[in-house]
């Protein structure tokens, strides 16, 4: 007998909005280690990956280097914990990058020093199982400590690889963390202004 | 397409609120209303409804492609300048967008009228993908809907579906204004869509959001890497935080080219180009000093839930709605009558997940003007 093609869900279950089910789920989500790359280079990246992504990657690393890196106001201080000659300004970055420096950082570059960028780490997978691309990995730079030279780090010190090449990552540990003042509340200024006379601004 | 009345289930206010769903009722007035359901036969659904959502979107989308190109068309619309560029590119570069919802005016004869296109923060999502399939799945059960009835329903299947595929940024952040029950209602249901289809999503109040060095970030500080936002494209183009969208690595959903859709300028724009489409009504630009007359409406580029949309009806009928958005550009729209069924004025909201076309929600008003407070009826197919 043919089976009739319904036009409804299949299934429309929740995990998370019933309290019950997230009770249950509690302890069963063991986040999932995926295997990415750590590169100094496109070359390097492109024996792994497609080279376009690979050259946006690094962009991306690169933009993020000065607004991620740790900061330090001190020359010396920032070469105790990275080493002689391996720390910057924001404007030599810039200049090394080819890149214009972000306004934030230029306006208060009064003189701040961070560790220069010693690699990359790509956003793209190694293991994935066939359909997209996704991306549970932010490309983001990567740096080495003073008394760690082989060992890749996240600019919030996590270890990610010894060395270029494939690694195991939990994307969680490896979520860029931005240095420096945060700003907040700089959105809804408007849903404040016109809610007096509506409830929702989905529509 | 009839409209049957129906016994309501025994105790559903409860169950509403045991699964997150505690807007069903708004000051005291029924919004979810299961006291009948809207009866399609198949044809009508897949001919009628379901074809033409998915004709009127790629029609939409081949517009983007027009506006991005053409200057006058992106001051018609009333997008800043400043963000051009920043629209362009992500249509360039092919930002994924998630959903979208087309309102339609259908009485179960003739083609089914565009009224607009909510892309960029369509809500009644909970309403439509879960609550009214459990409607019907219950209704069945209890004998109350024939058994073979079926749904225009696929909703939630494809909401999975599109988590799953789409090269989205994991974690997956969600922010919606502090303040209202019903936007966190409808994130929360993305929420718990995309955590079943394996993203890390993450909760944030949407004034909580933070910038740092230029980068959007979270309570802790860490960048966020995406996040989908029910909050209107054209509100937070003029805030503090409006720098961030360029500056941000984020990828945003929907996508900055939603902007162009959600606008009501794309009526007009949809018109000139397809004049005389059965789905279209006709609609303009509206012209300094232009009178107002009958059979017709007048609509704000941007507004939401009927806000500020007033029209003329064929005998002289003046009928408006008050809202927050009389600071934008007006377009006007030939009026077309939504359909009466008993007491109440029905609207057709028809969704969109990726290209395809995803399911329907019912709407009531007792107005012509459909808004926020109109209540949400269940439906069903039945040959």
């Amino acid at each position: 007998m043919k089976q009739k093609v319904l036009k409804r869900s299949k299934k429309a279950a929740l995990v998370l909005m019933v309290p019950t089910a997230t009770f249950l789920m509690a302890g069963c989500g063991q986040e999932e280690a995926v295997q990415t790359a750590a590169f100094e280079t496109v070359d390097q990246c492109a024996a792994y990956f497609n080279p376009e992504q690979c050259r946006a990657d690094l962009g991306q690393a690169l933009t993020m280097h000065t607004q991620v890196a740790p900061k330090y106001t001190d020359k010396a201080a920032c070469e105790t914990d990275f080493g002689v000659g391996q720390c910057e300004t924001p404007a030599q970055a810039a200049a090394a990058a080819g890149t214009e420096p972000p306004a934030q950082a230029q306006a208060s570059s009064g003189g701040f020093f961070m560790p220069m960028m010693m690699g990359f780490l790509a956003g793209q997978m190694l293991n994935r199982s066939g359909g997209q691309l996704k991306q549970p990995v932010q490309a983001q730079p990567l740096y080495k400590s003073r008394d760690d030279r082989s060992t890749f780090r996240t600019a919030t010190n996590t270890p990610v690889a010894r060395g270029v090449g494939p690694t195991y990552i939990k994307p969680s540990s490896v979520q860029p963390k931005a240095a420096g003042t945060v700003n907040r509340g700089g959105f809804g200024a408007q849903a404040a202004k016109r809610s007096s006379s509506t409830k929702s601004f989905g529509g | 397409m009839k409209k049957v009345a129906c016994d309501e289930r025994p105790g559903w206010r409860s169950y509403a609120e045991s699964v997150g769903f505690e807007f069903h009722t708004f000051d005291g007035e029924a919004y979810w209303d299961e006291t009948a359901y809207y009866q399609f036969n198949l044809r009508q659904i897949e001919q009628d409804l379901e074809e033409p959502t998915e004709e009127l979107h790629q029609m939409a989308l081949a517009l983007v492609d027009d506006i991005i190109r053409d200057e006058e068309k992106l001051q018609q619309l009333a997008i800043p300048e400043k963000f051009w560029d920043f629209v362009a590119d992500s249509w360039r570069t092919k930002a994924p967008s998630l959903y979208g919802r087309l309102d339609l005016v259908y009485d179960g004869t003739g083609p089914a009228k565009l009224l607009e296109l909510n892309y960029d923060t369509p809500t009644s999502l909970f309403e439509t993908g879960f609550f009214q399939w459990v409607w019907l799945e219950d209704q069945i059960m209890r004998g109350k809907v024939p058994q073979g009835a079926d749904q225009f329903n696929s909703l939630q299947d494809q909401l999975e579906a599109a988590f799953a595929e789409l090269p989205l940024a994991n974690p997956l952040y969600f922010a919606s204004v502090a303040n209202s029950i019903e936007d966190k209602g409808t994130v929360m249901y993305l929420m718990d869509i995309a955590k079943q289809a394996g993203l890390d999503s993450r909760f944030i109040e949407l004034e909580q959001l933070g910038e740092a060095s230029g980068q959007l970030v979270d309570l802790d500080g860490y960048a966020i890497g995406g996040l989908f936002k029910l909050y209107p494209w054209e509100f937070m183009v003029q805030e503090d935080f409006a720098s961030v969208i360029l500056s941000s690595q984020t990828q945003w959903l929907e996508p900055g080219w939603k902007m162009l859709l959600s606008n009501k300028g794309i009526l007009p724009l949809l018109w000139q180009k397809h004049q005389g489409h059965p789905n279209l009504l006709e609609s303009h630009f509206e012209q300094p000093g232009q009178s107002f007359g009958a059979g017709w409406v007048r609509k704000p580029l941007f507004s939401r839930e009927g806000a500020n949309v007033e029209l003329v009806t064929q005998s002289g009928e003046k009928i408006s709605e008050p809202g927050p958005y009389a600071d934008s550009p007006f377009i006007r729209q030939k009026l077309q009558q939504l359909p009466k069924f008993g007491d109440s004025y029905t609207m057709i909201g028809s969704w969109v997940v990726g290209n395809s076309a995803a399911g329907i929600g019912i709407r009531e008003d007792n107005s012509l003007i459909t808004k926020d407070s109109s209540r949400f009826l269940p439906h069903i197919i039945l040959d």
